[in-house]
């Protein structure tokens, strides 16, 4: 189900960008809350890798998620501003899908991560150190654990390429 | 909107019966060609306009408790018209599709659409953002008005039945385009169990709102609509994607008939897809009121 790597937006890319959109906001209000310190481990953050194979409706909708489910919880008005972070740190994802998913992943995490010692001194009212350091291992279970599944849905993906191709070609 | 069934139809008729399939060329050539009163001299659109505004009167005299017997009528009206519009409209479906149509050839088009699907449905969103948008907006407008929210005395709600219907949605979007995935790689089959199984898990929604969460709110009197601004805008969000949604099954089980029919295709999926577009959108509407009433509704602030 894998899309073109285009970056025009089309109708049929409604559906994953929804897809992506539940998962995270579902991820995080629906599912048990893991707390790590001050910082929760949003489930939702576990799809970031995915943006290197479904492209921008998969930013778009983790983004999207992002900001509902940030709607459903108790925060101040500073932390409505993470989804913008995010945006930014799911479009080096998949700017540098090329080179290395992981270093997009790496990236992502450092980008959140900075974001949130930031922002959970305030709304929270934790020091910053624990911040930092509940927000950078939060993040970096969460992604690498999405990147793990990245990494198997990659492999199944060519596999499945590999077998239709000998198909085609035993036909 | 016209399917290629009733279009195909009239070209039987106008071809006095000569059984072909339709050239795969533009769809203003062939109306203006073989039915200039397709989309003209109907008297359905006028009739169905009038009764819709029979009903709305006949509502509006109903609520108001005045001349119940002729509010009925009105409304009865309504129902009548649109009886006889369905009924016009879709006869023939069955002899048109056994006749002609049956199955669409491999890579071949099942005919043209006569109208752009894309952007129908593009406009169906337009008009659904704002319908929401307006609703969303008179929450957001109540909400401010009070310093805590939910309002004192509004209960928490359950989430469980909540929950259950946010994976249900989340599994029917996710079915529904592997399904579309399948019929786009040309595995008709696993298309049409995607397909139903889409639809057995999109029907399971409304059984759940309207057969499980609002009796138990409203018959065990711990959340009705007279409650309080908590309680009115509560069932009346949930009411209007509740409809959302029964519309939205309705739309599955008339995408399965065709799907059985085999009236999709690798090339010929508009009206699948138009359908899915349709459901992704009411999913996206139900993760932000999931958001707000329950998730939103547990915070005192």
């Amino acid at each position: 189900m894998a899309r073109e790597q285009n970056h025009r937006l089309k109708l049929e890319d409604f559906g994953p960008f929804v897809i992506f959109t539940a998962l995270y906001a579902a991820g995080t209000l629906g599912l048990p809350e893991i707390h790590l310190f001050a910082y929760q481990v949003k489930v939702g953050e576990i799809p970031s890798a995915f943006v290197a194979m479904f492209g921008y409706p998969a930013v778009f909708g983790l983004t999207l998620g992002q900001f509902i489910a940030n709607l459903g919880v108790e925060a101040s008005p500073v932390a409505m501003l993470s989804p913008v972070v995010s945006f930014i740190g799911l479009v080096v994802i998949y700017r540098l899908r090329k080179a290395s998913v992981l270093a997009g992943c790496v990236a992502y995490i450092i980008l959140t991560s900075a974001w949130l010692t930031y922002l959970l001194p305030i709304t929270e009212g934790v020091s910053t150190t624990a911040a930092a350091s509940s927000a950078f291992l939060g993040q970096t279970i969460a992604v690498l654990i999405g990147y793990g599944g990245y990494v198997i849905a990659s492999r199944i993906r060519a596999s499945l390429g590999a077998t239709a191709e000998g198909q085609q070609t035993t036909q | 909107m016209r399917t290629t069934e009733t279009l195909y139809l009239l070209q039987l008729r106008n071809s006095k019966g000569s059984a072909k399939m339709v050239p795969d060329s533009h769809p203003s050539e062939e109306l203006e060609e073989t039915s200039p009163e397709y989309l003209e001299h109907s008297i359905w659109p006028f009739l169905i306009a009038m009764a819709v505004g029979a009903a709305m009167v006949g509502l509006f005299l109903l609520v108001k408790g005045v001349v119940y017997p002729a509010a009925l009528l009105l409304m009865l009206s309504f129902g009548a018209v649109l009886g006889g519009f369905l009924y016009s409209d879709t006869r023939h479906w069955r002899s048109a599709v056994s006749k002609s149509l049956g199955k669409v050839e491999t890579g071949g088009v099942l005919g043209p659409f006569p109208v752009d699907i894309n952007l129908t449905v593009q406009l169906i969103i337009l008009t659904e953002i704002l319908l929401f948008g307006g609703a969303f907006a008179m929450y957001f407008a109540i909400r401010v008005q009070f310093p805590s929210w939910p309002p004192a005395g509004a209960p928490i709600l359950d989430e469980t039945i909540a929950k259950v219907q946010t994976l249900i949605l989340i599994s029917s979007s996710i079915l529904v385009e592997w399904a579309i995935w399948q019929l786009k790689r040309g595995n008709q089959q696993r298309f049409r169990i995607g397909m139903v199984g889409t639809t057995i898990l999109a029907s399971l929604f409304p059984i759940l709102q309207f057969g499980f969460e609002w009796p138990h709110l409203i018959f065990d009197k711990i959340l009705t609509p007279a409650s309080g601004f908590f309680g009115a805008t509560f069932f009346l969000l949930t009411g209007i994607h509740g409809a959302h949604v029964v519309a939205g099954v309705i739309a599955y089980l008339y995408t399965d008939s065709r799907a059985f029919m085999g009236q999709y295709s690798p090339k010929n999926y508009g009206f699948a897809e138009a359908t899915s577009t349709y459901w992704h959108f009411v999913h996206i509407i139900w993760l932000l009121l999931f958001a707000l009433l329950w998730q939103g509704s547990r915070i005192i602030g």
